[in-house]
């Protein structure tokens, strides 16, 4: 990469971040949305142990909410406030994308911590196999936010935008949230036989090549709406 | 330079506008005349490529990026950055010298460097898409109603930098305004 296209990038990053901490408007929603999830959960599970099944839905659900509150916006909202004309006037589909990828790779990961710290804590849960919680965990939420950056991405000249985010969604965030189920179970425990753990560990391969995918077919496909 | 062959825009089944071919070289200065729904707006954001034309072609010399400057008054600043930023950040997009201080002289908003975009009046966001605009120095300068929320002394501002863009390439203006109609060398006029 060189140096035009790095500092293309991170003008574009570098404009989210400001855009994000001046108005918190996605950070603070995705944030609450987090936060209500896991002290509800807490709540309503106190004194008891949460099976680890019900506790993978549980994150990754939380997770998956709270991101498909505040991702969307890099694209959705910039043509909502009519500042989409201002970009492609000076800038190349390619930096837009990833920048504003960059952007919610970062945002998807914080939340992701955090309400992972969060839920482990308020529910006690102690982790079987915390590397693989950590892996399912990390690229999960980078396959996330490459996923949710790419149907901003692809609907956010269409009149219906938020319906059309929405249908467009749901066949791509699915396997991912099963891959990232899986890993979160087995990385939890414990685990009845190395089977399982074989299918946590797949689950995880899974996960990376899901996160570059979204990265690598995001750009192409953002070009191709980009002046359309 | 900039050469249309051949531009039709079509929304639903009514054209736009059709059949508009036209070349613009150093020292041009066109202005683009017809009454309101003409399409004068539309053609100029197909121009800068904002907007895919229904049939023909534009071709320009160089990246887009750096060659076309391009203000409008409905094109919308991002509120929560201030003028400083917007200039740095429409340089670091162009890969050209933000020239900040200059820029910001030149518009005689200079005082107005850490104001964010949503604290602007219509008159400042105006000069400041000036700015934007002429920041690559740009081999053809797009404006789009330049004189329409400026005072008299932006509307001089206008007329000096239509001036010094005829020095460095080509300026294509769409106006009603008889001042800004003056500043042309050229005119086409959109007939419905």
């Amino acid at each position: 990469m060189n140096s035009s296209w790095r500092s293309e990038i991170f003008a574009v990053f570098r404009k989210e971040v400001m855009t994000e901490l001046r108005s918190r408007s996605g950070l603070t929603t995705g944030a609450l949305f987090a936060f209500v999830t896991v002290v509800t959960i807490a709540l309503a599970t106190y004194n008891q142990r949460i099976e680890k099944n019900l506790a993978a839905a549980l994150v990754w659900n939380a997770i998956m909410f709270s991101s498909i509150l505040s991702l969307p916006r890099t694209f959705i909202g910039e043509e909502e406030a009519g500042t989409g004309d201002l970009l492609r006037l000076m800038a190349r589909p390619h930096a837009v994308f990833w920048g504003k990828s960059l952007f919610n790779v970062v945002q998807a990961l914080l939340t992701g911590i955090v309400l992972s710290v969060m839920f482990i804590i308020f529910t006690n849960i102690k982790l079987t196999v915390p590397w693989l919680y950590a892996v399912s965990l990390v690229f999960g939420c980078i396959s996330l936010a490459g996923a949710v950056t790419i149907c901003g991405a692809l609907v956010c000249r269409a009149n219906n935008r938020y319906a059309l985010a929405a249908a467009v969604a749901v066949p791509i965030l699915l396997p991912l949230i099963s891959l990232g189920i899986t890993g979160v179970r087995i990385g939890i425990g414990p685990f009845e036989t190395d089977a399982s753990f074989l299918g946590g560990v797949r689950a995880g391969y899974g996960l990376i090549g899901y996160a570059i995918a979204t990265l690598v077919i995001g750009p192409p496909l953002y070009a191709a709406v980009w002046k359309s | 330079m900039l050469v249309v062959d051949s531009l039709g825009k079509r929304y639903g089944r009514r054209w736009i506008f059709r059949q508009i071919s036209f070349s613009v070289s150093i020292g041009d200065r066109l202005a683009i005349l017809g009454h309101n729904g003409s399409g004068k707006s539309t053609l100029l954001k197909s121009l800068a490529g904002l907007i895919p034309p229904t049939e023909g072609t534009i071709k320009l010399d160089g990246d887009s990026r750096i060659s076309l400057g391009y203000a409008a008054l409905e094109m919308a600043l991002y509120p929560q950055l201030s003028v400083a930023e917007h200039l740095q950040l429409s340089a670091d997009l162009r890969g050209v010298p933000a020239r900040t201080d200059e820029l910001l002289k030149r518009v005689n908003l200079e005082y107005a460097a850490d104001y964010l975009a949503s604290a602007l009046s219509t008159g400042m966001k105006a000069r400041l898409k000036l700015a934007m605009a002429i920041q690559p120095e740009p081999k053809v300068l797009l404006l789009d109603e330049p004189g329409a929320s400026l005072d008299e002394a932006g509307r001089t501002l206008v007329q000096e930098i239509a001036e010094e863009q005829a020095s460095r390439g080509a300026l294509i203006v769409a106006t009603n305004e008889p001042q800004e109609r003056r500043l042309a060398t050229h005119e086409l006029v959109l007939a419905e």
